[in-house]
């Protein structure tokens, strides 16, 4: 990784806006082509950014308590400053939600078309506050009831009607059969999707009664 | 989760915001939300006004049933110790929480999709605040407020048109498609009956044969007991005279008549069989020919059918089911109708027999059938799950065999056969166990109720011997027995076939809509009332505010802008993902517009007809398709009059030939599945000469030679552009050298037009343009310097 981290000439994190509002509304034919100095220097300059670019796309970047500042921006979100980038908006991703959903958390920026700014490789390694406020964007956005009961599970048609309690309370729901509606995760761990792919998940077959698991026979 | 009727949220709500200073009649549209920020169920009401958007926010209520799409079906039938929505409380306002935005500050509102909740998110004064959160069920009726608000911000007035209902107003299920809105439990069963029904028309002779031979097989069935047991025992070996006489034999021949009595068992048995194998041919002809014609409408259908249709279905999947489908219908129909009558008349005329004979046992036996009848029903289905079990196993072993046979070049390359080897262990043990479930099944089945069975017969029997002994019944002797007891084993046909006829009637009538539901489905790409015809195109083409989206939230174009004029040739560059590919879609019309307008010549594509626009318009696409046959039916694929010298004459003009001819067969070499395998470009150049051979006047290419050489691609561009004269083309390609014949380049960004022009005109806006022009000419540099 050499010198070229941070605040590149002019541009600076405006380049690729960091802050979301360069990414969105404008774009327009005259967008880019308005700033930058005259055409001899701006080739020059366009080429150390590309390779600037290509740099930061293989560049992987860990993120810990040294290097980067989370805050709550009180509208809901994160902010996010490393070194001298400061991100007013950012997006917390889990890379494997199924297979270690505490490690590898990638930090984004919120454009559409967003961008890693860098990874937190384990909840561990941060500290609880931070950990904390991570938390609570993950819980948002994997939001998935985990079955704890299956009262009953009717099909007929083409769907079938599920009526469980979960550690959200119960809830009704409907799945499309014959689907891949049901997704084994592993031989004991299932993932259910409704027809508007809501979320269910099932840690452990091996937990639930032998009534209930007679009930998931339909699907195992 | 409070149902809501016309979009009416519960009365306290509107109390609630009239203490905010907002009148009921100034809602414009409401929605609802279900999540808080700590990833509770919660309810939250959102109400737009032409000023204000409110949010408010109840608190957590995770004591309570949510209920999600479609299961309000359930909810009737389950009266568990829940609280259901409407047996609660009135919502408490108390500790509601509420956030007004002004619409005029509010400079965008949009929806962000996560993995289980949603995000509304609207941004003024620079920030982005995180107005509110729901699940999936609610982002329909959230989208539609982020639709409507992004329209009044433009000036017009928001239509927030009411949604299809989507539920049966009779039983409340949902519609399986919500566009057909066909209740499988209430639709008309006998409609489709006798739809189906029309099929078996042509071998109405057939049927009445079939029909007339399974009445007599029934009658002698019922006579058979009879000979064997009454007849042989009672009169014959029992040398009745009266029995002799009456059948007009001298008294004392009770050999003759034991004779006839053997040869007419013999006759018997022998109709029995020979009608068996009539009923065997007759049955196979009729099956084939039901099934085949209602695979030819189905595949008739198929082809019209947008590429939609079959997106929304697996295509493999739908295939194995139609087939499937077909043979179950034909078999209820072959197998189960026919015997409905016959089954039910030998039933009654043999409990009438029954009594007749001896109406105390007669008795036994009627009290026994619904006990027998019932255990059936009973235990039946719990097999059927297994067999399920079964089919999924199978069917997970089959995908997996498939992946490895069509990726067994990945296996090999990666070593990796022995992992293959133990997931296909894994899964034939599945298979395995799936299989010991169902025999262990089937033996439990056969004790139950093979016992029970043996129980009542020997209840019949016991009864019959204490008859014969005791003397009582004078009619009882051995013979009447023997009867009896085949008369109660004849029973038993009938019984099975009523207790699995209810079942196999409804999957059949199911399996026979959802064929129907093919046969009759509308293509939602829809040819016009009357479609205008294009005989002699231009080939000019305009995007009108074209926006498009696969998923109704996520456009994938928005609001594209574009003129290309007829015999131009424009190129089309940008990023992997940017919508270059559904632009040229929806040009020929693969899926339709959702905003806007595409028109050819000034008429809009929707009213042409699809014929001339099929004709007119001609893609090699990003994907190549090779069917099965000949290089040169390949080639002649849209153009079948085409003779030789034209086939010879495209693949000429698409650099194809040199390579067809060092194949042994030429132009009849087989390729495509089961033939011979070609490269990338080898099958590129195949689709372009297809493309050239139809002769269209808007020539589309996406991607059409990047898999080709730049020497060949070269050779390839001079033909085109030889070709291109008075016909408009539009190139997709990422290497930009296949560009620079284009009359002007048009560049595409997440789904908008961002820049277009000539090659100077771009290189000197240096923008998206420039940079790719720079990234690609002086690629070998950059790659040297971040080397260094
Ligand atoms: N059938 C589909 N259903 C849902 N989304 C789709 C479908 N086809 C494409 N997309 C999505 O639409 C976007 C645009 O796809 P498109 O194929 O138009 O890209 P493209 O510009 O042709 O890319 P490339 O250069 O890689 O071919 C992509 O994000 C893609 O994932
Ligand atoms: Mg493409």
């Amino acid at each position: 990784m050499s010198g070229t981290g941070v605040g590149h000439g002019p541009e600076g994190p405006g380049g690729h806006g960091p802050g979301g509002p360069g990414g969105r509304g404008q774009g327009g034919p005259k967008g880019p082509g308005g700033r930058g100095p005259g055409a001899g220097e701006f080739e020059d300059f366009q080429l150390s950014q590309m390779e600037k670019e290509t740099e930061e796309m293989l560049r992987v970047r860990y993120l810990n308590d040294e290097n980067a500042v989370f805050e709550r921006t009180g509208t809901g979100f994160l902010s996010l400053r490393v070194g001298e980038e400061f991100y007013p908006r950012v997006v917390v991703v889990r890379m494997f939600p199924f297979s270690d959903k505490d490690e590898f958390i990638s930090i984004r920026t919120a454009e559409e078309r967003s961008r890693e700014i860098g990874i937190v490789e384990k909840m561990s390694q941060v500290s609880g506050e931070t950990a904390r406020m991570l938390e609570e964007q993950l819980t948002l956005r994997y939001f998935t009831p985990v079955i704890e009961k299956i009262i009953k599970i009717k099909d007929e048609y083409g769907f079938a009607y599920w009526n469980v309690v979960t550690d959200h309370g119960a809830c009704n729901f409907t799945i499309r059969m014959g689907g891949n509606s049901v997704i084994h995760l592993s031989d004991v761990r299932i993932l259910i999707m409704d027809i508007d792919e809501n979320r269910f998940e099932i840690p452990d077959i091996n937990r639930l009664t032998p009534a209930e698991r007679k009930k998931l026979d339909l699907f195992l | 989760m409070v149902k809501m009727e016309n979009n009416k949220l519960p009365r306290q709500v509107y109390t609630f915001l009239k203490e905010k200073g907002i009148r009921e009649q100034d809602v414009l549209y409401t929605a609802q939300t279900d999540l808080n920020a700590e990833g509770e169920f919660a309810d939250g009401y959102l109400v737009l006004t032409k000023d204000v958007l409110g949010i408010i926010q109840a608190p957590a209520a995770e004591d309570r049933v949510h209920s999600f799409r479609g299961s309000s079906l359930l909810k009737a039938e389950l009266t568990e110790d829940t609280v259901y929505e409407e047996d609660a409380q009135e919502p408490d306002r108390e500790e509601w929480s509420a956030q007004f935005v002004e619409i005029d500050r509010l400079e965008r509102l949009w929806i962000e999709n996560g993995v289980g909740c949603n995000l509304l998110v609207g941004k003024w004064e620079d920030r982005e605040h995180c107005l509110t959160m729901f699940t999936h069920l609610q982002k329909r009726s959230l989208a539609k407020l982020t639709r409507g608000i992004e329209q009044m911000k433009r000036g017009g007035s928001p239509d927030f048109d009411a949604e299809a209902d989507e539920y049966c107003p009779k039983c409340g299920r949902m519609y399986p498609d919500r566009a057909r809105r066909v209740c499988p439990n209430c639709m008309d069963k006998h409609n489709v009956f006798f739809r189906v029904f029309r099929y078996f028309k042509p071998y109405r002779v057939n049927f009445v044969i079939m029909m007339a031979t399974i009445a007599v097989t029934a009658l002698l069935n019922l006579i058979w007991p009879y000979l064997n047991g009454n007849i042989l025992y009672n009169k014959v070996l029992a040398k009745d005279p009266e029995f002799l006489s009456g059948i007009g034999l001298k008294p004392d021949s009770f050999v003759t008549a034991l004779l006839m009595l053997v040869l007419a068992m013999v006759a018997t048995k022998l109709v029995l069989l020979l009608f068996g194998i009539l009923q065997g041919v007759l049955t196979a002809r009729m099956v084939i020919g039901v099934v085949r014609d209602l695979k030819k409408d189905i595949f008739r259908k198929m082809g019209q059918l947008s590429i939609s249709f079959y997106r929304s279905r697996q295509t493999g999947g739908l295939m194995t089911r139609v087939l499937s489908d077909a043979n179950r219908i034909t078999g209820f129909f072959v197998d189960d109708a026919p015997f409905f009558l016959v089954h039910a008349l030998t039933m009654v005329a043999t409990i009438v027999v029954m009594f007749a004979m001896n109406p105390w046992m007669a008795l036994i036996a009627v009290v026994m059938l619904p006990i027998l009848f019932g255990l059936n029903r009973y235990l039946r289905p719990r097999i059927w799950v297994m067999f399920g079990r079964r089919h999924r196993a199978e069917r997970s072993m089959n995908s997996l065999i498939n992946d490895n046979l069509t990726g067994s070049r990945v296996v090999k390359s990666f070593g990796q056969e022995k992992k293959e080897i133990q997931r296909f262990e894994g899964s034939s043990r599945r298979l395995k166990e799936a299989e010991i479930a169902i025999s262990y099944r089937q033996n439990w089945f056969q004790l139950v109720y093979g016992g029970a069975r043996e129980l009542a017969s020997m209840a019949i029997w016991a009864l019959g011997v204490y008859f014969i002994m005791s003397g009582s019944g004078e009619e009882m002797q051995l013979g009447t027995l023997i009867t009896f007891v085949g008369y109660v084993g004849q029973l038993q046909g009938p019984m099975n076939f009523f207790a699995r006829i209810p079942n196999r009637w409804a999957d059949s009538m199911n399996s026979a809509q959802r064929i129907f539901e093919i046969i009759d489905a509308v293509p939602e790409v829809l040819e016009a009332q009357k479609p205008r015809r294009l005989e002699q195109p231009e080939g000019d083409i305009e995007l009108d505010n074209v926006t498009f989206g696969y998923e109704v939230n996520r456009p994938v174009l928005k609001d594209v802008n574009l003129h290309i004029p007829a015999g131009s040739m424009v190129g089309i560059v940008g990023r992997s993902g940017a919508g270059k590919t559904t632009l040229v879609n929806l040009i020929s019309r693969m899926y339709d517009v959702q905003e806007g307008e595409i028109r050819i010549d000034g008429i809009p594509i929707r009213e042409l007809s699809f014929n001339d626009l099929r004709r007119n318009v001609a893609m090699v696409s990003q994907e190549t398709y090779i069917f099965m046959g000949t290089v040169a039916e390949n080639i002649a694929y849209a153009n079948q009059g085409a003779d030789l010298k034209e086939i010879m004459r495209a693949a000429k003009l698409a650099g194809a030939h040199e390579f067809i001819m060092r194949m042994p067969d030429g132009y009849d070499t087989r390729i495509g599945s089961s033939g011979r395998e070609l490269s990338g470009g080898e099958r590129q150049r195949i689709s372009i000469a297809r493309a050239i051979l139809a002769n269209p006047k808007i020539l589309i290419l996406d991607e059409a030679t990047a898999s080709v050489d730049t020497e060949t691609e070269r050779v390839i561009q001079k033909a085109l552009n030889y070709l291109v004269q008075g016909r408009t083309t539009i190139s997709i390609a990422h290497r930009l050298s296949t560009l620079r014949d284009a009359d002007y380049l048009v560049v595409i960004d997440h789904g908008k037009v961002t820049e277009q022009g000539t090659h100077q005109e771009l290189f000197a806006l240096k923008g998206t343009y420039y940079k790719l022009q720079e990234l690609q000419t002086k690629a070998l540099q950059l790659k040297g310097e971040i080397g260094g």
